[in-house]
């Protein structure tokens, strides 16, 4: 009956939201008083803190106890997420490997590999960087041209990956490298391999971006060898797992609260009782971030029924990713002068923003997912 | 919402509600074939006490009415009804304008006056829907519901939800039909992204009033309203500016319904306050707790 997609009107439920003060306490005890937020989830990384967090079973929350994880639901992983992110927590290190990588090695790894990894990531102590994109293959994932060659117990690996947020702090990278010569099928030959950061035949080369920061990195690799018990999933079968690895990574409250600081000072600055246009401005921020949030828990509650919200998550991305960009833009315009926090916020956010709709998958790609969703290609 | 009323709903609008009915409507004739069929199913009772449906089932209703551009002050009909225990038709008034006055037996204010004897002059929206001026006289106070204007600002949400849901479907299909460059216009990037992002807005409206209508018996309601009118009433822009650009010269047309949904969209954001006075009291009341209770408050109202 009705045409586009259906995001299901989705309420938390009483245990996920009883999970709130629990992170926050746990937040305000953990830190400092002076503590300035990060506003992303790509920025402060910080063993310790993950390690913190995974002593409180908030890493791997939903997985099956006897990989260490917490076999709780999607909405209670929701909550610790979101209210890490609010508060502005240094989550980095962790975040990739609780997203995707541990579900990865969940949905398409052996009990073995499972057995090996996932209790150290959800104890904080073990943490993945993604390896998909490459000097010659950004939105074209399919044109990867790291190539792993069959030997004798395992395969050689060469090639480039790039845009690698944290391998030089991270331990393990799953990789996606074509494992056939391409074929007519663009999508057949491509396997995901686990790999050590620190292995032989590693080079992780950080790379500085406009902000100062150094997060990314190009990560090389020279006659790598990888072992038969490092390949996730059937060789061959990389394009099907790296898409279902995407619909983790895309559909989360970090694709909206990106720039969240930025309304949170700008409230400070403007006081209690706002002139109209400045409650106008607040109130239509407010209204986007309420949907979001709406859309984004109905993505969770899919998630807990065990489907696959490709398409859904590509939309929340999208629409969160434009929302992150257009706050800062419209606070700016609005901003008093002399507000320290606030005027400290925008420039970050500023800096920061052309990779919120470049990471996880462009703007333009998303918007081809949702086209494909809608039966238009 | 009971799939029993829904797809009776669906059929009914199907059915009765065409370009003619639409059109007539549009000069002023009152669709009484219509209004009588809606009638016999029970349909006008959808949310009143003792019809076993409730305040939510009301709202979907008025989404599917919304999906089928209705020529009948529905979204009236069915909220007076739902407190009010009188025959006839019944239409609300706010700002002494009453969708069908001419037609109707009685008139309430959203301030929670009503008259049997009243005037009416004939008057329209932008999309052409009857919204008469009326003048009450021998006025007698009854019990309305509180917050009665947030629950007509979620009518005009809910009709919008459901009318962006159509030109979502009627751009869909005239982009994979119309064919230029010896392809169908949908195969073009350019158009795809458009549509793309008509999808996005179209979705978040749901969301953003199925988040209200969840939130109906909820103190938090009139804040859930806001935002699902605010929200709503953006996205209603948009989906209404890319649907034409996608339909091209066409859908300029009076011949091509699309204008039946599109001058509806922008009629009912404007109606029960537009964007900015519902943005506006939510900022206010966003910020009113302070900085550093804003987040609490947001998850708070859910």
């Amino acid at each position: 009956m009705f045409a586009g997609l259906l995001f299901e009107p989705t309420r938390l439920p009483g245990e996920a939201e009883a999970l709130r003060a629990e992170v926050r306490d746990f937040v305000a005890r953990e830190l400092p008083p002076d503590y300035w937020p990060n506003s992303d989830f790509n920025e402060g990384h910080s063993p310790e803190f993950s390690r913190r967090v995974g002593e409180l079973g908030w890493i791997g929350m939903t997985w099956p106890k006897r990989f260490g994880g917490g076999e709780r639901t999607f909405f209670e992983r929701y909550v610790v997420t979101e209210e890490l992110l609010a508060a502005g927590a240094p989550v980095s290190a962790h975040w990739i490997a609780d997203r995707q990588s541990g579900p990865l090695l969940l949905n398409y790894g052996t009990d073995d590999q499972c057995r090996r990894y996932l209790p150290q990531i959800a104890r904080g102590e073990c943490f993945f960087s993604i390896g998909m994109s490459e000097p010659n293959s950004g939105s074209d994932l399919a044109s990867v041209r790291t190539r792993a060659d069959r030997v004798s117990g395992g395969w050689i690996v060469n090639g480039t990956k790039i845009w690698t947020t944290d391998a030089h702090r991270n331990h393990y990278i799953i990789t996606l490298v074509r494992t056939e010569p391409p074929s007519e099928n663009r999508h057949a030959g491509l396997s995901q391999l686990l790999i050590d950061l620190r292995g032989e035949g590693v080079t992780v080369r950080p790379i500085k971006n406009l902000a100062g920061g150094e997060d990314f990195n190009e990560v090389v690799f020279e006659d790598c060898f990888v072992g038969d018990d490092d390949v996730v999933g059937e060789p061959g079968n990389g394009w099907t797992q790296v898409t279902s690895e995407l619909g983790y990574e895309r559909s989360g409250p970090e694709r909206f609260l990106s720039a969240f600081r930025v309304l949170v000072e700008f409230v400070r600055a403007v006081g209690d009782e706002p002139a109209p246009g400045e409650a106008a401005l607040i109130g239509r921020l407010a209204s986007h971030l309420m949907t979001l949030r709406r859309m984004s828990i109905s993505v969770a509650g899919m998630l807990q029924k065990g489907s696959s919200p490709v398409v859904e998550s590509a939309l929340v991305k999208s629409l969160g990713n434009d929302f992150e960009k257009l706050l800062g833009e419209l606070v700016r315009l609005q901003a008093p002068t002399g507000q320290v926090g606030l005027e400290k916020c925008l420039r970050q956010t500023l800096l920061h923003s052309p990779s919120f709709t470049l990471r996880g998958g462009t703007r333009e790609i998303l918007r081809g997912v949702i086209a494909r969703g809608l039966g238009l290609r | 919402m009971d799939r029993l009323i829904a797809y009776t709903a669906e059929r009914i609008f199907s059915d009765h509600v065409d370009r003619g009915v639409l059109d007539a409507a549009e000069r002023g004739e009152f669709p009484h074939a219509l209004w009588d069929v809606v009638r016999e199913a029970g349909l006008h009772l959808v949310g009143s006490p003792g019809s076993g449906t409730d305040d939510g089932d009301l709202y979907e209703l008025l989404k599917l009415a919304g999906r089928h551009a209705v020529p009948l002050p529905l979204a009236e009909v069915l909220i007076a009804n739902s407190f009010l225990d009188e025959a006839g038709l019944t239409t609300i008034a706010v700002d002494g304008v009453a969708p069908w006055g001419r037609e109707a037996d009685r008139v309430v204010t959203v301030e929670g006056e009503m008259s049997v004897d009243f005037d009416a002059a004939e008057d329209a929206n932008l999309a052409g829907e009857s919204r008469d001026r009326v003048q009450l006289r021998d006025v007698r106070r009854v019990d309305v519901p509180g917050e009665l204007y947030e629950r007509m600002a979620l009518s005009r949400a809910a009709l919008m939800a459901g009318a962006l849901d159509r030109v979502l479907g009627m751009a869909i299909d005239y982009a994979t039909e119309r064919e230029q460059f010896g392809r169908p216009i949908a195969k073009f990037q350019a158009v795809q992204h458009n549509l793309a992002i008509l999808a996005g807005e179209v979705a978040a409206a749901r969301c953003a009033c199925d988040g209200a209508i969840m939130s109906l018996t909820s103190a938090d309601f009139a804040v859930t309203v806001a935002a699902a009118k605010a929200r709503v009433g953006e996205a209603a822009g948009v989906a209404a500016e890319i649907a034409h650009q996608v339909h091209g010269a066409m859908g300029f047309t009076h011949e091509h319904s699309l204008h039946h949904f599109s001058r509806r969209l922008w009629a009912w954001r404007d109606e029960y306050g537009r964007e900015t006075h519902w943005q506006e009291l939510l900022g206010r009341r966003v910020a009113s707790g302070g900085a550093d209770s804003l987040w609490e408050f947001l998850v708070g109202v859910g």
